[in-house]
């Protein structure tokens, strides 16, 4: 504890950044997923899908240095690690928002368009509000793993939370690591919390079917 | 940057397969190192896991456990452990953090697979006057076998990819060429170790996917369309 107090402007420069390098891919990647779930034809989207479950089997520091030879970015420094995040958010987010899609009922879209409401209003007003529960769960998965995984970044030169385990082992100071492993933890769990709030406040309904049951 | 002549002359030299720190023995290594996280972390997972999934107590274990892991950063697991049990015992230390890294899914694998199965089956099992280790052995594993797979499927994920960062403690795997190339700046073997990395992962995340379908009972039920 008595580390932590002494550091604590060096530790709260590494959360922002690692906050920062979290929150991007994590809003992006879900938006992407989002995107093509809606987007892509059924068949397309099992191929997709498929790909995309390949792709998260790669490990991070791996793509990390694989995409500067594709795109050309220089090896060290954020840029790799922000779209690497990116890539893993919507691999694990397109299964979760294609499912939470094909959940809506056939029925309910029935009575939608019986009621004459147009295809964006379907979306807007049916489909994603009913979609919600299963998105909010992909994206707290989502949201701390890519946490978590964020650390690795520190190895191509991201100076976030990670930062304090190749530090902490060089120089032999137990109490920098395990200070990092609980404030990642803690911020995974915030955000954790934050979501699971998050899909409560979107999704009022429940809680009303929940009383009357 | 990285250049292609460059690429295949390190690609195309003999010590960049042969030698002390060569492809093969690095594969060797990182196999090594995943199989037996995998193979420790399974003693403990799948046992525990059938009892749970078997006599229905202590779900909030597996509960806990699962979604309390997916906020621990491995990294750090994997440092932490080195530095807490010494550099002198690193390599034990680097087992135990794989296998700590490893047991979750296998734990949730295995349970989930258990608790699938209908209670009528069991039962069903059960007047037919088997025992409850029979119910366990012949029953309850063989329906629950394409979970346990999907379950040793993300445990290899994490484990192989926590692997390619023990170089950064001071073993070997794959991930030796890009930590090491990252401090040459060699680009060519940056490359061709994360390439050797991507190319296990994924043939060994397919065979295991493919593993998984082939044990899929419940394909057998829509294809004959009633039971």
């Amino acid at each position: 504890m008595d580390w932590v107090f002494k550091n604590l402007d060096f530790l709260q420069g590494l959360a922002i950044t690692h906050l920062s390098i979290s929150l991007l891919p994590l809003l992006v990647g879900t938006l992407l997923a989002l995107g093509l779930a809606l987007l892509i034809s059924n068949r397309a989207s099992e191929l997709l899908a498929g790909f995309l479950n390949g792709i998260y089997a790669i490990p991070s520091l791996a793509l990390f240095v694989a995409l500067p030879p594709l795109i050309g970015t220089s090896y060290i420094g954020p840029t790799n690690v922000l779209i690497a995040l990116t890539i893993y958010v919507l691999a694990t987010m397109f299964s979760s928002v294609r499912d939470a899609f094909n959940q809506v009922p056939a029925a309910v879209l029935l009575i939608a368009n019986a009621q004459g409401l147009s295809k964006l209003q379907t979306l807007l007003h049916v489909k994603l509000p009913l979609a919600i529960p299963g998105i909010i769960a992909g994206l707290r998965v989502a949201s701390a793993s890519t946490i978590s995984m964020a650390s690795i970044g520190a190895v191509v030169g991201v100076k976030n939370l990670g930062f304090l385990f190749l530090d902490g082992f060089q120089r032999k100071i137990p109490e920098e690591i395990i200070s990092g492993i609980l404030i990642i933890f803690l911020i995974a769990i915030l955000f954790d919390f934050g979501l699971w709030l998050l899909g409560a406040i979107l999704t009022p309904w429940r809680r009303k079917m929940v009383s009357h049951a | 940057m990285l250049s292609f002549t460059d690429f295949w002359n390190w690609i195309s030299a003999e010590e960049t397969w042969q030698a002390r720190y060569g492809l093969w023995n690095l594969l060797a290594e990182h196999l090594t190192l995943t199989f037996v996280a995998l193979f420790a972390a399974g003693l403990f997972a799948i046992p525990v896991g059938l009892a749970i999934g078997h006599f229905r107590k202590g779900e909030f274990f597996v509960i806990a456990i699962s979604s309390i892991s997916r906020a621990v950063p491995t990294m750090g697991l994997l440092f932490a452990l080195v530095i807490l049990l010494g550099v002198e015992f690193r390599s034990t230390a680097v087992y135990a953090a794989l296998g700590a890294i490893a047991i979750p899914a296998l734990l949730a694998g295995t349970y989930s697979g258990l608790i699938a199965i209908p209670q009528t089956t069991v039962d069903g099992a059960r007047a037919q006057g088997l025992t409850e280790l029979q119910i366990i052995w012949h029953v309850e594993i063989p329906l629950s076998l394409a979970s346990m797979l999907g379950g040793l499927r993300i445990a290899f994920v994490q484990v192989v990819s926590t692997v390619t960062l023990a170089p950064l403690v001071g073993l070997g795997g794959l991930g030796f060429g890009i930590v090491q190339g990252l401090a040459l700046r060699d680009f060519s073997q940056i490359t061709g170790s994360a390439l050797a990395v991507v190319l296990l992962t994924v043939i060994g995340d397919r065979i295991l996917s493919l593993a998984q379908k082939a044990n899929n009972f419940s394909r057998l039920k829509t294809k004959k369309g009633r039971r």
